[in-house]
């Protein structure tokens, strides 16, 4: 064990939808050991001096996502970001551009529907029977589209985007990046139904470019790369349609 | 807004090439036209008006002013536009986009005016 190195105050934000109109702040001096992350301080405030706190954590290892917060109004994983980056007094909010359901845990409800919308699943014309084995793929196909796949949809690049916070109907950074992938994937044939949903109001041309998303993303997942190709991939689909008759790009 | 929304790719596309045109060739043009002539770094015959309409006048020439001119005029008011949604919501962009895109458009059709009539 790490020796107590000094007291830190936390001020949290404080929400409780049966008595509070809007959300409040509370402060908490606890000591601190200089190996914590900010989730371990979290975790002990709840411990130790106030279970009535309520916060989302699982995995403690940036793995699960379920940690993301504001952190001195930084969007972060509160399981990866060490204590001492931080100064004596850190301020700990819900994500930012996501409804409070209570204290610091947020709705994510409405956001994992667009996931859904992008059809993050390989789509094929034709079925591959068995028989004909397994799809091959070369070690530079896989590294076209692996970055994309490592979202663990923590949702800190929505709470980071500025379009996020303007636009309700935007796909967002991290579903675009996973339709993106799929779009990358050689095993699949779904890109133009894909396109056809990046093309919609709220879809990749909505993004003004802040590139927030990507400096943001604790997995380096790069998604504002993600949408820019997209809207490149995307925009070609466009064109097609505009010069061919409806229905005609299949 | 919904022509607005349906012809943003094609918007988006020109904003990316005037992004290009805008960080690559429109430096360097500042610095031949208005750094090196000026100092005569250049020699002052190469730029002299005969010579440089000749240029201009060129299909290369006027392919290039064109590009030059109209590209930047979309990367501008795109950029322009999603920089005020960035900062205030889509509360006024129903009245900014098209303003905006209807400008880029304009000047492109003055600018191309100008270009077929060198």
């Amino acid at each position: 064990m790490s020796p107590t190195s000094a007291k830190k105050t936390f001020v949290v934000t404080r929400f409780d939808p049966d008595v509070d109109e809007v959300p409040k702040t509370q402060s908490y001096e606890i000591p601190v050991q200089s190996d914590w992350k900010v989730l371990d301080a979290l975790n002990y405030i709840k411990d130790e001096v106030d279970p009535t706190l309520s916060h989302r954590w699982s995995c403690r290892m940036a793995v699960c996502g379920s940690c993301g917060m504001m952190v001195d109004g930084e969007p972060k994983l509160t399981c990866k970001v060490a204590l001492s980056d931080y100064g004596d007094v850190v301020e700990v909010e819900p994500l930012a551009n996501f409804p409070i359901i209570r204290d610091l845990v947020v709705e994510l409800e409405g956001f994992m529907e667009r996931f859904k919308k992008v059809k993050p699943w390989i789509i094929r014309a034709k079925e591959r029977a068995v028989e004909e084995g397994t799809f091959r793929q070369s070690p530079q196909e896989l590294a076209d589209f692996k970055q994309f796949s490592m979202c663990i949809n923590c949702m800190l690049c929505y709470s980071a985007c500025p379009v996020v916070g303007n636009e309700p109907h935007f796909l967002g950074p991290a579903a675009i990046a996973l339709g993106h992938r799929y779009n990358l994937d050689t095993r699949d044939e779904g890109s133009a139904e894909r396109n056809q949903v990046f093309l919609e109001e709220g879809g990749v041309f909505s993004c003004s470019y802040a590139n927030e998303c990507s400096e943001v993303c604790p997995k380096n997942v790069d998604p504002a790369a993600a949408v820019q190709q997209g809207k490149a991939l995307s925009l070609v689909d466009w064109a097609k349609g505009l010069v061919l008759p409806r229905g005609g790009g299949e | 807004m919904k022509l607005v929304a349906r012809i943003e790719p094609g918007i988006w596309a020109l904003f990316g090439a005037g992004f290009m045109v805008g960080s690559l060739l429109l430096p360097a043009w500042i610095f031949v036209v208005w750094i090196a002539a000026p100092l005569g770094w250049v020699p002052a015959e190469a730029l002299g008006y005969e010579r440089a309409h000749a240029l201009a006048a060129g299909p290369i020439g006027r392919l290039l002013l064109l590009a030059l001119i109209v590209l930047p005029l979309w990367n501008g008011a795109n950029h322009l536009r999603h920089w005020l949604i960035d900062l205030g919501g889509y509360a006024r962009d129903g009245v900014m986009a098209p303003l905006l895109y209807a400008s880029a458009a304009v000047f492109s059709v003055v600018a191309i005016a100008a270009v077929v009539r060198l």
